[in-house]
């Protein structure tokens, strides 16, 4: 296999690629001490295991990684071996700068081909995932590979297809992470993943494309699974925890209702009074002076 | 025409049933709510999600079914889980989730009360085996480990009582869901000062008591104006859903049990007075003065077998967990009574009735080199139902029970229902309506409003459905096994605990 190492700035190949930090290859037939020590990460990094078997620290957890398994490391998140040393094997990777939203949303950026909505769904998927092994994605390998190929070879329109290649290679990873964190056979425990999600983070506008991919399955077959689960599509049900938050916050004297409306996912408090007066028969305010407060 | 509707306050999700005053079903809907383990022991739900999700249901079901078709309604009539315990401050704002009935954080305070010389004397006087279950328990609990909230409490409810509480203003429990917080005197129908006392609170911090016909007070304006309902609707507390299922199988004052299997169980008998035992393993609920739903429960059930059709199930072919579970249910009936030898005791869960042991454990006994998958298959199964037949002796040392109704989704399966049928030696009915609980509900409401004399001619109107009989063959093969499956659950006290304490 062919031995290279880009990073951005030193490697002229990369300057039609802002948005990658490094792509590399690397067959180690030696252990070096200080070869690998644990290094917190700025980018996205994908790395892609050919051959050997490696031990390192991801995000604080230890991990076993075997040929044809993909590690996903996030922004900010440190990984390496605890010794420093880099097993014997052969590892690809490549590491893409996400941007950064107003709305502190990861996404993958300008250069993609992906829509506003799919971006956002495939960095709020990526930033979700707790578990950062990937098993048995050879897929991924592939795609790095033709990637580095694109590369060294700078054929006719090699910009766009590595672009793409990067997209396809964001959406095998995302879509590998939520069929393996979802086992078919159990939807009731898919369920409340997908509820711990919606709960942890209320204040985001989701979409049903966004749930559905958590869930790891198509809108309409999700659709389906949700109603006949909890009696509700799946926006309603949100709608059902948005508003159960909005009262605890109502019957708490401190937060205003516009901050209430906001918090828990309304797009105004005009959108908030007018799903809340619907539901309840009372605007936010008169539900606020009928209930009393905590002390 | 007027209509009645049931609402049911279930462990995952509300039920609401519409129904004419035939008893006709003209509508039904669900609304589901989770439960949070944020401790291994702890089990807990959202108040305020559990209301507004009754909320939305019932105003879906009211602008699809009900108003569209010009019913008026007639009356609304509550049930719930049962055992539910939540601290609202003096406003009625709620101090933190409510415990479900599956919460075990007050297990310490159960093996403390078991040991002491107060367990004879409340048993005696409330009628309920002591548990952590317990909202008794649960609020020694939280006045041991949680002083803050506790002393900040201004009443201890029930979700339904909380429920209740939103709509109408009113603070009110009806006496055969107070049974089951394990501080109802069923004799004076009075709050039990021994338990109260153990739970380190005075009468005031509960809900007022009251029949389970009682008027639940008027609906809030608002909620008049949002529903579309009038001024005039009468809400019924209603009763708990273990009492509402045995009444809506149609079983009342006679020498049948009924046994109800969902993903947990009960068996139950109807009677006109408290079952007192020894052993204090039998609960008594009070429905009215002197009618009482006594029996025992079982943490075994379908949820047992989807445990193990999610770990050895074949999913290569199965779409999802309910066409598995048809497939094992096939390969079962493959296999002779008694599974060849295999019994399994099915404490995954612990065990409450017959012997009450939280640290109770699961294991498959008897396994020899020529058993094959499809034994175990049928052996779990089995497992399930012996434990139900142990509770049914259980009762049967109190009452003579001549016949038996089987409701809920696991006992109704065919096979299951021979089975216990096979086990018992007695002729079994299948209940034909699934929604026991809710037909319950509608008999209680339509009782009130005079259309039934009785509960017991109300119980009498229920339809049975499919009958199956006992093979006595099969009869005697289970009671050999049975043998040694009792006396397996018997010996094994101390390695239960010693096991559950590595865990």
């Amino acid at each position: 296999m062919l031995q290279f190492l880009y990073q951005q700035g030193a490697a002229s190949n990369l300057n039609l690629f802002p948005h990658i930090l490094e792509l590399s290859a690397k067959k180690n037939a030696s252990i070096q001490l200080q070869s690998f020590p644990e290094q917190v990460v700025e980018g996205v990094c994908i790395y892609f295991i050919n051959e050997g078997r490696f031990e390192w620290k991801i995000n604080e957890q230890p991990h076993v990684l075997f040929p044809g398994d993909v590690v996903l490391i996030l922004p900010g998140q440190k990984f390496g071996n605890e010794k420093g040393i880099l097993d014997l094997g052969c590892i690809t990777w490549m590491q893409v700068k996400f941007q950064k939203l107003e709305s502190g949303e990861l996404v993958p950026g300008k250069w993609s081909g992906l829509s506003d909505h799919e971006s956002m769904a495939v960095g709020k998927l990526l930033t979700l995932n707790s578990n950062p092994v990937l098993s048995k994605l050879n897929d991924a390998g592939r795609i790095l590979h033709s990637i580095a190929y694109e590369i060294h070879h700078h054929e006719l329109g090699f910009v766009t297809r590595i672009n793409q290649m990067i997209d396809e290679l964001l959406i095998t990873i995302t879509r590998q992470l939520t069929k393996q964190n979802n086992p078919p056979r159990d939807f009731p425990k898919v369920f409340m993943n997908l509820e711990a999600s919606l709960r942890k983070d209320l204040s985001h506008q989701w979409s049903v494309e966004e749930m559905a991919a958590i869930a790891g399955m198509g809108t309409t077959l999700f659709n389906e699974r949700v109603k006949n689960f909890t009696g509700f599509t799946p926006i309603n049900y949100l709608i059902n925890i948005r508003i159960s938050e909005a009262i605890k916050l109502l019957k708490k004297k401190d937060v205003s209702i516009t901050d209430i409306a906001l918090d828990t996912g309304f797009y105004s408090s005009q959108h908030f009074s007018t799903t809340f007066k619907k539901l309840t028969g009372y605007t936010p305010g008169e539900f606020r002076k009928n209930n009393s407060y905590h002390e | 025409m007027k209509c009645i509707i049931t609402i049911e306050l279930g462990t995952n999700a509300v039920r609401i049933f519409a129904f004419d005053l035939n008893g006709i079903v003209i509508g039904s809907m669900k609304g589901f709510y989770p439960t949070f383990h944020s401790q291994p022991d702890y089990s807990e739900q959202d108040p305020e999600q559990i209301f507004i999700t009754m909320l939305y249901v019932l105003k879906n079901l009211l602008n699809e079914k009900i108003h569209p078709k010009k019913y008026k309604v007639a009356s609304i009539c509550f049930s719930s889980s049962m055992h539910s315990m939540l601290a609202v401050d003096k406003h009625g704002v709620p101090l933190s989730n409510a415990f479900t009935w599956a919460d075990n954080r007050a297990k310490n305070e159960a093996k403390e009360i078991r040991g002491s010389a107060l367990a004879d004397a409340i048993y005696d006087s409330t009628g309920t085996p002591l548990h952590p279950m317990s909202p008794m328990l649960k609020i020694a609990w939280m006045k041991k480990n949680d002083a803050a909230t506790f002393k900040q409490a201004g009443k201890f409810l029930s979700i339904k009582s909380y429920v209740i509480y939103q709509l109408t203003g009113e603070y009110l429990i009806d006496y055969s869901l107070a049974c089951a917080t394990g501080m109802l005197n069923i004799h004076k129908i009075a709050w039990e000062k021994q338990a109260l006392d153990f739970a380190g609170i005075t009468p005031d911090k509960l809900p007022q008591l009251v029949p389970v016909f009682a008027s639940a007070g008027t609906l809030k304006k608002a909620y008049q104006n949002s529903l579309g309902l009038k001024e005039e609707i009468k809400i019924l507390v209603g009763s708990s859903d273990g009492c509402m299922a045995t009444l809506g199988a149609g079983i009342w004052n006679s020498n049948k049990a009924t046994i109800t299997i969902e993903d947990s169980s009960a068996v139950r008998v109807v009677g006109n007075k408290m079952l007192h035992d020894e052993k204090k393993r039998v609960f008594n609920y009070l429905i009215t003065e002197d009618c009482f739903v006594s029996g025992g429960p079982s943490n075994s059930g379908g949820g047992i077998f989807e445990w193990f059709a999610k770990q050895f199930g074949d999913f290569t072919t199965a779409y999802d967990i309910e066409s598995c579970m048809n497939n094992l249910l096939q390969e079962a009936t493959k296999v002779a009574t008694g599974s060849e030898g295999i019994l399994f005791l099915p404490y995954l869960l612990g065990e409450r009735a017959p012997i009450w042991n939280p640290d109770a454990r699961a294991m498959y006994f008897g396994i020899n080199i020529k058993h094959e998958r499809q034994h175990f298959i049928r052996a779990t199964i089995e497992g399930i139902l012996y434990e139900i037949y142990s509770i049914g002796k259980m009762l049967n040392e109190h009452r003579n029970i001549s016949s038996l109704s089987v409701n809920g989704s696991f006992a109704t399966i065919p096979f299951c229902a021979q089975i216990i049928s096979d086990m018992f030696n007695k002729p079994v009915d299948v209940t034909k309506n699934a929604n026991s609980v809710s037909i319950g509900a509608f008999l209680l409401a339509a009782t009130d409003m005079g259309i039934f004399k009785s509960l017991d001619e109300a119980a009498s109107q229920i339809e049975v459905g499919e009958r199956y009989s006992p093979a006595e063959n099969n009869h005697k093969i289970y009671m050999k096994y049975f043998e040694i499956f009792e006396s397996l659950t018997n010996k094994l006290g101390d390695e239960f605990e010693k096991i559950a304490a590595l865990q």
